[in-house]
């Protein structure tokens, strides 16, 4: 599997002013890779990059197989792009929007057509295919917006905040096709705010903040930043038991908190059937034992709390 | 061109939905040229020679009546409106082309598909010369229809439609209007509000109001040569506004200074 994405110290200034500094990441085909940092971080800045809707101001990238600034027609023609706005005619018609679009991607009469409706039908915009998108609710328009962006069957897509101010349930219907998509083998290039979502969706999230701040699974972002460990829930006091964690050898940190006992462990897999036996051994009664799990958000805020040191 | 083809298509299919700039901008020029045909045929029953005390008259009006003087002087002047109506009509719908664009957000959508700056700019000044052209003509048709039925002789139709002027309305009309709306495009791409685009187009007056002043006093003649050397001049300056459109339409430029 070769990277759908690739930047070489992809770099953009604005008088001067940094928004883009020395990019470099590799997204393999048929991901999802979130792109998460605070609003002016250059997010966006990025992904006009990446679709040749503004040039770079040093390095380079090649996407879908094209190199920027090499040949941005074709490299347009790979890409899909839903931008932060959904920017609709509203006067329009939904079906008369996609098939001002679709022929702009060079689609035949029929074809552009045949993938409206296809796309209208998916989407669950069929129904309201001649309304004027003018009346259209937000979430309708999103979803137009995305349909928009898929007409032309790009392998890479990028998703510009796609769920920001839905409903839950529209927000659950997007993030719902963008996992479709990926099934279906699509890279998709997602930025957003909303940590749970990247945290569904997404195989490899960067944090970034003007320049890369770190990139990786989620997994690895968690276990990168806070360590791997162990919850163990004893029944009564826990802390008689932090002495008996810090004499294992394998214990980096150990804390108790009411009946938590709270451990931070190298390889808590391999570790835990020691640390449990070693425990009841001091005369522990265990409720239960789990993994100490951070949430993507406490990744997101330390990585930008540390302003990208 | 087929890309600029669609995107003309577009602009006409959301004119054709805002029924009130439709209206508006459609709608003014018969008004006027009805109004000219009816001041026309009253002019040809003015009283004594009220119009000429005093006025030295160009070289095609010596020889005519009173009346036909009056007739003619008017129908002159109004035959002057059809080359203002390009430069107004689509002052409104060449300068929503891209700042409604803008305004609407939809740019970036449309700058993301592979069309080429050139495509879309004449996609969006098509859709605004075709109207203005066909409009203008047919306006035009309608005053000289207007002056074949109510002058009072058919010489004072002769002084007012001209071979010459009908020229200058084949050939140069269009270009003026081409001009006044790569002049609206290039300013459209640079400013936020459509209000001042429109107004550029005001500065292709002038040289209008010199045809108009010219061509009463007789200095200008409204022939062939004078036709095709505006076409020259004219073509020239379109050639050259096309292309600074086209230049000077900056895609990076209007998707991150644009707020």
């Amino acid at each position: 599997m070769g990277n759908a994405i690739e930047t070489h110290g992809l770099t953009r200034r604005f008088d001067g002013r940094v928004a883009v500094e020395d990019l470099n990441v590799a997204i393999p085909e048929g991901t999802v890779f979130g792109f998460l940092g605070p609003n002016g971080a250059g997010k966006t800045t990025t992904v006009r990059l990446l679709a040749a809707l503004i040039a770079p101001s040093a390095g380079d990238a090649i996407v879908a197989g094209h190199r920027l600034g090499a040949d941005d027609d074709a490299l347009r023609r790979s890409v899909g792009i839903l931008t932060e706005s959904p920017g609709l005619y509203e006067r329009l018609s939904a079906r008369q929007n996609l098939t001002y679009f679709a022929r702009l991607y060079d689609l035949t009469t029929g074809r552009a057509a045949k993938q409206v409706e296809r796309y209208l039908r998916m989407l669950e915009l069929w129904d309201r295919r001649d309304d004027p998108v003018g009346t259209f609710s937000k979430g309708m328009r999103q979803k137009l917006a995305i349909a928009r962006a898929l007409l032309h069957e790009p392998p890479v897509l990028f998703l510009d905040e796609p769920t920001a101010g839905l409903d839950p349930e529209a927000a659950r219907t997007v993030r719902d096709f963008v996992a479709l998509l990926r099934r279906e083998g699509r890279t998709i290039f997602l930025t957003t705010h909303n940590l749970p979502e990247a945290d569904e969706l997404c195989d490899t999230i960067a944090v970034f903040q003007r320049h890369l701040v770190r990139v990786g699974t989620p997994t690895e972002l968690r276990s990168g930043l806070f360590g791997a460990g162990t919850v163990v829930r004893i029944v009564g006091d826990a802390r008689p038991f932090v002495a008996v964690a810090h004499a294992l050898p394998f214990v980096r940190d150990a804390g108790a908190d009411g009946e938590r006992l709270s451990l931070r462990i190298d390889d808590p897999e391999a570790r835990n059937p020691e640390l449990i036996e070693a425990l009841m051994g001091a005369g522990a009664r265990i409720r239960y034992v789990e993994p100490i799990r951070h949430s993507l958000e406490d990744v997101y805020l330390r990585l930008v709390g540390q302003g990208g040191k | 061109m087929s890309k600029a083809l669609v995107v003309f298509q577009k602009e006409w299919l959301e004119l054709r939905l805002q029924r009130g700039l439709l209206l508006a901008t459609l709608g003014v020029p018969p008004a006027i040229t009805v109004f000219a045909i009816v001041v026309f045929a009253l002019a040809g029953h003015a009283p004594g020679d009220v119009v000429t005390r005093g006025i030295p008259l160009p070289p095609d009006l010596i020889g005519l009546s009173s009346n036909e003087i009056a007739q003619a002087i008017v129908g002159k002047q109004f035959s002057v409106i059809f080359f203002l109506l390009p430069v107004f009509i689509p002052s409104v719908i060449a300068s929503y082309a891209i700042v409604g664009e803008k305004r609407d957000r939809t740019l970036e959508p449309l700058l993301a598909t592979p069309i080429r700056t050139s495509q879309l700019l004449v996609g969006k000044s098509l859709s605004a010369l075709v109207p203005t052209v066909v409009l203008t003509l047919a306006c035009a048709l309608l005053f000289v229809a207007g002056i074949a039925l109510w002058a009072v002789t058919p010489r004072v139709a002769g002084v007012v439609i001209t071979p010459g002027w009908v020229a200058v309305l084949a050939v140069d009309m269009p270009l003026l209007a081409l001009i006044g709306i790569a002049l609206i495009v290039i300013v459209s791409s640079r400013v936020n509000d459509p209000r001042t685009a429109q107004q550029v187009s005001a500065v292709l007056i002038v040289p209008v109001l010199g045809l108009l002043f010219g061509q009463l006093s007789g200095v200008l003649v409204l022939n062939l040569p004078f036709a095709l050397l505006g076409a020259l001049v004219l073509g020239f300056f379109a050639f050259v506004a096309l292309r600074l459109a086209t230049d000077l339409f900056g895609r990076e430029a209007i998707l991150t200074r644009w707020r």
